[in-house]
């Protein structure tokens, strides 16, 4: 044991200075032992030091092994003094940040060593005792009042929800949405992103063949009243025909359709999107003729709503917040609320309200994650008199997506019964229901709209004309839960043939079935309010004289209002017309889980943001916000997504990074679609500029022009990909001083256009270049069948001169099919094909694209002497702290060099690579519904239109597809789906 | 593009609605022309293949063909019955289907129209024939 003793001295001696002597035992602290030691070691001490001090040449004496002739006290005092505290302070420190037992060789260790002081050797106790005592190894103890069982009873539990939510609002399935979801902070909601289960290829085929069920209730509500005309006369300020049917469309304006539009700022029509919006209005009421005040309903997505909320306002001069209506601060409400309660009553009442998670946020929301409780909700106009208020989580609104979301819809929701007697009334409950049985021609009404829901039964969904609205007032859908989850499949019996069926398949339902008493807000805060709770529910169910059978509640049960909106599936493009179409169902607040279960209970999945953002994409429609990159809410959403990225980027270790710089992507984790179009326009002017003076302006651009605009002037010459690499190569280069006159040019443009890019919405011009994207082949076929002017005509520079002109900096947004392999993932980059490209492709089919020649990155070694200037600085900045501090401190101009990420100011992004760059991919997977890889996403108008022009006809359409982290060129098919 | 554009079509965007989908078993077969024949064919013949599990064991199929879609669904049930060896019959039914298309406007003042059309289908009835 000596030995080994002896060895872990010297281990232990190693880096101790020399001046130092340690006793040999080791006592339990520095300090103690120097305490202890007192006298008799300080001869020692000296003499050794003596010796250092010579070796170090201290003394002005001779270098030598020998003794020093004298020595001065004080000085040698004094140093040894400074030696020795700083030894004492490194001895209290720790350095590294393990705990005391960690210290410890493994065959020291015991288990219990962590929580029991006296299992550690009694030399080390000390510190570890010092250690326990510290707060951050302390247990976080809970207050000793709240027990488990305390924290679950209700009330607190209550209390506890409430803390949670005020600062991201829980919609009413939270709880349960909790439990089977990734939850996430969006908007100032908390949503459910995706369910924790595998469900990838189950949500699909729940959306493709049966029902997927999502809960859109954070989808925020905006309602206009006003007369007819005047909001008409205001709203048409902010949309335009030009892009599709607007408020004013007939079908929509009678309140029989839902309608769908982008609004815009007011008059500022192509420019200055807002956002998409849907609306529906309410049915003119046949009974008040006279009064032309009309309610209107927008609904939009939170992250737009603000936006649209202020241009409204200033639309419809609507500035003076209603003084009665203005929210109180209801936030801290439901707690005070239920806590008076438990003080007023007691037991029995109490537990009444262990609905919990139901019942609690029924209690007059009216603050929403999107704007401050404080604030006012209700604006109302001098002038017009139109009225808006902000409606958001007032209603409830859960989308059923599928073809047999009518199966679920009509299983779970049976309509309510008519009071045949009228005089046991209860005065509390459903008298408003009441009343409207009295008048028979509710009563009818209501029976139409109930032989409208049967008629759902055997039509899929897709059947229905879109948008169609159906208004029902149901019974409480809890009373015929089943016992089982089962899956609700149509019955072949149930088939209806006929006029009926014929007239609701072609023409949907009439105006007055649309009406429901969703939009009457008394009657809905009635129905908030007289919701049986679940327990007394489940009270009268147990009272049952034979156990499971149906609980009649005759007259007591509750009513509710609900409104049907058909939501169109894929509508543009040839094939899988009407996939992944379904119904949202609108509910008045409070009954969320009452008819959430009852879905659940009929097979119906449910779907999280993510699945949303599939099913969009199988679908083939701009998915909200990121489809939206004109607006100011869908700026800021790529702005936070490649903050994200970027951080996600930086988590790993650089060498496992991929460098984007070689890869040629300048932007991986945004699309800088304000340079792809000014690089385009540029281009575009450029190759003008050629076309008429017949004489190069400038050694850059003519080249570049030459690679994707020559071909149009019949000089093409086919260039090996040996030169476009070496080309690649050199732009590296020679882009870093070219970028400067490039962006000086654009700035000239910028005050001739005095804009920003913009999105094509204008339907007629989108269905002409949805024409030019055509191959051939399909023409011939299309032509056979109905051939239109659009299919005939080609694209010239003829008839694209004033497209370009009057859109120069326009985005298109497009569908992307992959021919053969490959997925696209998010931001790939959409690219022209040379003709080369397409040369090899008509040769050999298998051929699945070219080659990107690797890039070179000219950024590394200034990120590498960045780091090491960085290094220098950090050791500096030590010395300094003993040394003079006149070292000064350069400071980092390009402190955000990230390796393998190209610095802002960006070069020409079209010509970067060896394929002219055309625009983005906004979302892009694997596509379950066709089978390959599916993409959507923007590109340049300009850059489309050069493309198309030089295309052959067989081959319009063709693009390249690569992703941001690969050199694999794909090829894919574009098409504008209109 | 406004001032000389093309002439307009219409106002109106033709959309086609796909049939009324009834309740399907598992012994129907919907004949399309986007799927390769031989997959379509194959399915046919795993379905009808005996043993219980792994898709086989249908007594009977019933492969339905619309529109374009009925030569080729001939073709199937005429190979299935080819490779069937004598086993197999087949007893063919035509129908009329009706399709409904919807015309949406473009602009605001119209009413959104729908028409209906009649296309022929034909369902055609593969069963084992008895022993004899």
């Amino acid at each position: 044991m000596p030995n080994a003793k002896e060895k872990k001295r010297a281990k232990k001696m190693k880096n101790q200075p020399t001046s130092v002597i340690f006793s040999s035992d080791g006592g339990p602290s520095p300090h103690a032992m120097w305490s202890q030691n007192g006298g008799e070691e300080t001869h020692q001490r000296k003499r050794q030091e003596l010796r250092s001090e010579t070796s170090r040449g201290y003394s002005h004496q001779s270098i030598s092994h020998g003794m020093p002739k004298y020595l001065t006290v004080s000085p040698f005092v004094r140093a040894r003094a400074a030696e020795i505290k700083a030894m004492l302070k490194a001895a209290t420190q720790k350095s590294s940040n393990t705990l005391v037992f960690q210290s410890l060789p493994r065959h020291m260790r015991r288990r219990a060593m962590s929580h029991n002081v006296k299992r550690l050797p009694r030399r080390l106790r000390e510190l570890a005792r010092a250690e326990a005592e510290k707060p951050e190894h302390q247990k976080k103890e809970l207050p000793k009042s709240k027990c488990r069982k305390a924290r679950r009873r209700h009330i607190n539990l209550v209390a506890e929800f409430n803390r949670r939510q005020k600062k991201n609002i829980w919609l009413e399935t939270h709880i349960w949405h909790a439990k089977r979801f990734h939850m996430v902070k969006k908007w100032g909601y908390c949503l459910g992103d995706r369910p924790t289960t595998k469900c990838y290829r189950a949500c699909y085929r729940a959306m493709a063949n049966h029902c997927l069920l999502q809960d859109l209730s954070y989808y925020c509500c905006l309602e206009l009243i006003g007369k007819e005309e005047e909001l008409l006369t205001a709203l048409a300020r902010m949309c335009n025909v030009d892009s599709g049917p607007t408020f004013a469309a007939v079908p929509c304006l009678a309140g029989r359709r839902q309608g769908a539009l982008t609004v815009y700022q007011r008059d500022r029509y192509p420019e200055g999107a807002l956002g998409p919006v849907t609306f529906i209005w309410k049915p003119r009421n046949e009974s008040a003729v006279g009064s032309a005040s009309r309610q209107l309903w927008i609904w939009t997505h939170p992250a737009f709503k603000q936006d649209i909320l202020a241009e409204l306002k200033a639309v419809c001069h609507c500035s003076e917040p209603m003084d009665s209506c203005i929210a109180k601060p209801v936030v801290t409400l439901p707690q005070e609320e239920s806590k008076t309660d438990i003080t007023e009553k007691v037991g029995q009442k109490r537990k009444q309200k262990d609905d919990g998670e139901i019942d609690v946020p029924v209690k007059k929301i009216i603050g929403d994650g999107t704007r401050d409780p404080h604030q006012s909700y209700r604006w109302i106009s001098q002038t017009s008199g139109i009225m808006i208020s902000d409606l958001t989580m007032e209603i409830l609104r859960y989308r059923l997506i599928g073809p047999l979301s009518h199966c679920v819809l009509t299983e779970a929701l049976k309509a309510a019964s008519v009071h045949s007697n009228l005089e046991t009334t209860y005065p509390e409950m459903n008298s408003w229901w009441v009343e409207n049985c009295r008048n028979p021609e509710q009563v009818s009404l209501h029976h139409r709209q109930e032989a409208f829901f049967e008629l759902l039964q055997g039509l899929s969904s897709s059947n229905i004309p879109s948008g169609t609205v159906l208004g029902l007032t149901v019974g409480d859908p809890r009373v015929n839960l089943p016992k089982k989850r089962s899956k609700a499949m149509p019955n072949p019996e149930k088939y209806q043939d006929g006029e009926k069926v014929r007239q609701l398949t072609l023409e949907g339902v009439s105006a007055e079935c649309a009406q429901s008493f969703l939009w009457d807000r008394n009657i809905c805060n009635s129905v908030t309010e007289n919701k049986m709770p679940e327990q007394h529910l489940n009270s009268l169910r147990s009272k049952l004289l034979i156990p499971g059978s149906y609980l009649d509640l005759g007259p007591q049960e509750s009513k509710i209002p609900i409104l049907l909106v058909q939501q169109p599936g894929k509508i543009a493009g040839e094939d899988r017309p009407g996939w992944g179409s379904g119904w949202d169902i609108y509910l008045p607040k409070g009954w969320g889980m009452a008819f959430w279960l009852p879905f659940i209970y009929r097979g119906a999945r449910v779907g999280g943001l993510q699945e949303g953002l599939k099913h969009s994409l199988y679908k083939r429609t701009p998915h909200v916000p990121s489809d939206y990159p004109d607006c100011p809410a869908g700026i800021q959403f790529a702005r936070e997504l490649e903050r994200n990225l970027l951080e996600k980027f930086k988590r790993r270790p650089p060498a496992k990074r991929a460098n984007y710089i070689k890869h040629g992507t300048l932007k991986p984790f945004f699309c800088p679609w304000e340079k792809l179009t000014l690089d385009w326009e540029a281009r575009n002017e450029a190759s003008h500029k050629y076309v008429d003076s017949s004489v190069l302006e400038s050694e850059d651009l003519a080249a570049e022009g030459e690679a994707s605009c020559g071909p149009s002037h019949g000089m093409f010459v086919p260039e090996s990909p040996r030169r476009k690499e070496m080309d690649a190569s050199s732009q590296n280069n020679v882009q870093m001083e070219g970028v400067t006159d490039v962006t000086e040019l654009h700035k000239g443009d910028e005050v001739i256009s005095n804009c920003t890019f913009c999105v094509l919405r204008r339907k007629k011009l989108l269905r002409q270049v949805s024409a030019w994207c055509q191959p051939a082949y399909v023409k011939t076929r299309k032509i056979r069948h109905h051939a239109s002017a659009l299919d005939q005509q080609e694209p010239t520079a003829d008839t694209l001169l004033p497209v370009v002109q009057r859109y120069p900096r326009a985005l298109v947004w497009v569908c992307l099919t992959l021919l053969k392999r490959g997925s696209p993932e998010l931001h790939a980059m959409i690219c022209i094909p040379s003709k080369d490209d397409l040369f090899q492709l008509s040769k050999d089919k298998h051929f699945f694209g070219p080659q990107e020649p690797k890039h070179s990155d000219v950024f590394k070694n200034k990120v590498l002497k960045q780091k090491a200037m960085k290094k220098r600085q950090s050791i500096g900045k030590g010395k300094q702290n003993s040394a003079s501090g006149t070292m000064n401190v350069i400071p980092t101009k390009q402190d955000d060099l990230v390796l393998g990420l190209w610095p802002d100011p960006l070069p020409d992004v079209t010509s970067h690579c060896s394929r002219v760059l055309l625009g983005f991919v906004t979302q892009g997977d694997f596509s379950l519904a066709f089978g390959c890889g599916e993409a959507v996403g923007f590109v340049s108008l300009t850059g489309l239109l050069h493309m198309l022009m030089d295309q052959p006809k067989e081959q319009k359409g063709l693009v390249l597809l690569r992703n941001p982290a690969s050199l694999q060129y794909r090829f894919a098919r574009l098409t504008v789906e209109v | 593009m406004a001032e000389a554009g093309p002439p307009t079509e219409a106002e109106r965007a033709l959309r086609r609605r796909l049939p009324r989908r009834l309740p399907r078993r598992r012994s129907d077969v919907y004949v399309n022309m986007k799927t390769d024949f031989k997959a379509q064919l194959s399915r046919c013949q795993k379905l009808l293949a005996p043993g219980a599990g792994g898709g086989g064991g249908c007594a009977e199929l019933c492969i339905h063909g619309l529109g374009l879609a009925i030569n080729r669904a001939i073709n199937i049930a005429l190979q299935l019955e080819a490779t069937g060896g004598g086993a197999l019959r087949l007893a063919a039914h035509t129908s009329t289907v009706e399709l409904a298309d919807a015309a949406e406007p473009e602009g605001d003042s119209d009413e959104p129209q729908a028409r209906t059309r009649n296309n022929s289908a034909i369902h055609i009835r593969v069963c084992r024939a008895a022993p004899h």
